[in-house]
């Protein structure tokens, strides 16, 4: 019997670097060295001569790599359930590349071979007393820089737009973004309001871009022009939890609003200062009419944020999203998470974490406003300008559990809770592709 | 290490960090915790790290999702499997 690896659709962008240069493609070709050093966003599948296949996804699991077999027993292989379901495939049968993984999947080997990219030390407790914050913090900003410019020398016609919530990363981002490229554009979502309040996070995003002088497109969205986009969240964001599809919602609109101003014949790339919060553990769970979202499990800090790192096997809210609108994200905190990791757990419990510690990567580059700022999500809003994304979403009935059905509707699982051996702990159904029987 | 013990500790966490009422007949050692709304999915995170933290081991990802990950006589037969297993980074599996 005749087998072979087909790719169905496109797969993510890749934007991974070996601390030097950005990767191409040719890189991950069968044969070539495994790329132990890649960091960001990577996965591919690369035939070789002799009928070789690799396989590749990188250390974090940012880009997605699902697979199934169908009827001939061919490898079917995309970067979303959806397509392997509408190539006739159960949801039930999809299984995930692991993240971190090299595949080589080789006709005259009785099995596959499987290497790791996740090196041993980042889920190992910090040695004490480790490197001094401060120090941390230069080691990021050099990093961010040179994967900037890495990225600004590969793509130097880019029209770069950068997600601006107001917030301290992704100014960051911004404020970095804007020293490489040439043609940078901040872009920051509101919700439409009765009598046309704006949210503390536009305030401040406009402030920001006429403090570095940055012009800003506005996307401000109607709860129904939200919820006209909660499919396309489900499917290429590939989650029901209510935070990503929260998230998913803000980030669906922002694409829209981007693809509809990005330059025609200019690549447009969207930056974003994701991950950060996962690596420092920043997240809190929100209230709202008298229930709690947004549940962390209770774990010492540094268990937390190993978790919530292991978890972005699964978040595929931004990527996915904006892969909707063909525009290709760059989450540049992916290329430091050697460094961020070093933080141990006594400075993961400190209040003010990530004040201090973006104190030492941006210093005078990020202003002091944006420093004094309490945390806002645009997913939640404040109580000055009412609820936000998931507020509407409350109201309207459309829970946790209702999201789960959506979702399995959407991919023909009759049973909801199916979805249970899909995602577990955030970590994917994993396996890899047999190789018996292959003939080539 | 004997299944027992293994079984006990397991129960024990579960029992206090779930609040499992003490007179619930439905729940025992072969019960789907998941299934059965023991267990959700934040809580699933917090089980793993208690396995790590007690047992020192990982929970490997084809174990997390395999059927035997489901109720405490499983769970302990995972964990029983991968004591004392380290995965190696940058190897040949």
């Amino acid at each position: 019997m005749t087998r072979s690896v087909r790719v169905l659709g496109r797969l993510d962008p890749n934007f991974a670097w070996d601390g030097c240069r950005i990767y191409d493609r040719s890189d991950f070709r069968p044969g070539n060295d495994l790329p132990v050093d890649l960091r960001g966003a990577a996965a591919s599948v690369e035939g070789g001569l002799s009928s070789v296949w690799r396989l590749l996804r990188d250390p974090l699991g940012i880009n997605k790599l699902f697979w199934a077999e169908d009827a001939e027993g061919d490898i079917l292989v995309a970067a979303r359930p959806y397509l392997l379901v509408e190539a006739g495939r159960r949801f039930e049968e999809i299984r995930a590349i692991p993240s971190g993984s090299v595949v080589d999947l080789l006709p005259d080997r009785p099995s596959p071979e499987e290497h790791s990219l996740v090196p041993g030390s980042w889920f190992a407790s910090p040695e004490s007393p480790g490197m001094e914050v401060g120090a941390i913090a230069k080691r990021i900003r050099s990093t961010l820089d040179s994967y900037l410019s890495a990225l600004a020398t590969t793509f130097p016609q880019a029209e770069a737009f950068v997600c601006l919530s107001g917030g301290l990363d992704s100014t960051g981002v911004a404020v970095l973004v804007r020293e490489h490229f040439r043609n940078v554009v901040a872009v920051s979502f509101d919700l439409r309001r009765p009598g046309g309040r704006v949210s503390e996070d536009r305030r401040v995003a406009q402030r920001l871009a006429r403090d570095l002088n940055l012009s800003l497109l506005e996307a401000d969205a109607t709860e129904e022009q939200l919820f006209e986009l909660l499919d396309t969240v489900l499917r290429e964001g590939i989650d029901w939890r209510d935070f990503n599809v929260h998230t998913g919602l803000v980030n669906a609109f922002l694409a829209r609003a981007i693809d509809g101003s990005a330059v025609t014949g200019r690549q447009a790339i969207v930056f974003t200062g994701d991950l950060a919060n996962e690596f420092l553990a920043d997240y809190e769970p929100e209230q709202y009419r008298g229930t709690t979202y947004y549940r962390l499990p209770r774990l010492s800090p540094a268990a937390l944020r190993d978790s919530l790192v292991r978890g972005l096997d699964t978040c595929h809210r931004e990527i996915g999203v904006f892969a909707a609108w063909d525009l290709p994200v760059v989450q540049p905190y992916a290329v430091a998470v050697d460094e961020y990791l070093m933080l141990g757990d006594d400075y993961l419990r400190s209040e003010d974490r990530k004040r201090r510690l973006c104190q030492g990567i941006f210093q005078n580059l990020v202003p002091d406003y944006v420093f004094s700022r309490a945390k806002v999500r645009a997913q939640v809003g404040n109580p000055d300008t009412g609820g936000g994304v998931l507020a509407a979403c409350v109201d309207r009935g459309i829970d946790g559990n209702w999201l789960r059905r959506r979702f399995a509707a959407l991919h023909d699982v009759a049973d909801p809770t199916a979805l249970n051996q899909f995602i577990r702990a955030g970590r994917y159904h994993v396996a890899i592709p047999p190789l018996q029987g292959m003939e080539y | 290490m004997h299944t027992k013990v293994v079984e006990d500790h397991i129960e024990t966490f579960v029992r206090n960090q779930f609040s499992v009422n003490p007179a619930d007949p439905g729940f025992d050692r072969e019960v789907d915790l998941f299934e059965h709304g023991y267990v959700d999915s934040v809580g699933v995170v917090e089980l793993l790290g208690f396995l790590q933290e007690k047992f020192d081991v990982e929970i490997p990802d084809d174990d997390l999702l395999s059927e035997d990950f489901s109720s405490i006589a499983g769970i302990a037969r995972i964990v029983l499997r991968n004591v004392g297993v380290r995965t190696e980074s940058l190897g040949t599996t």
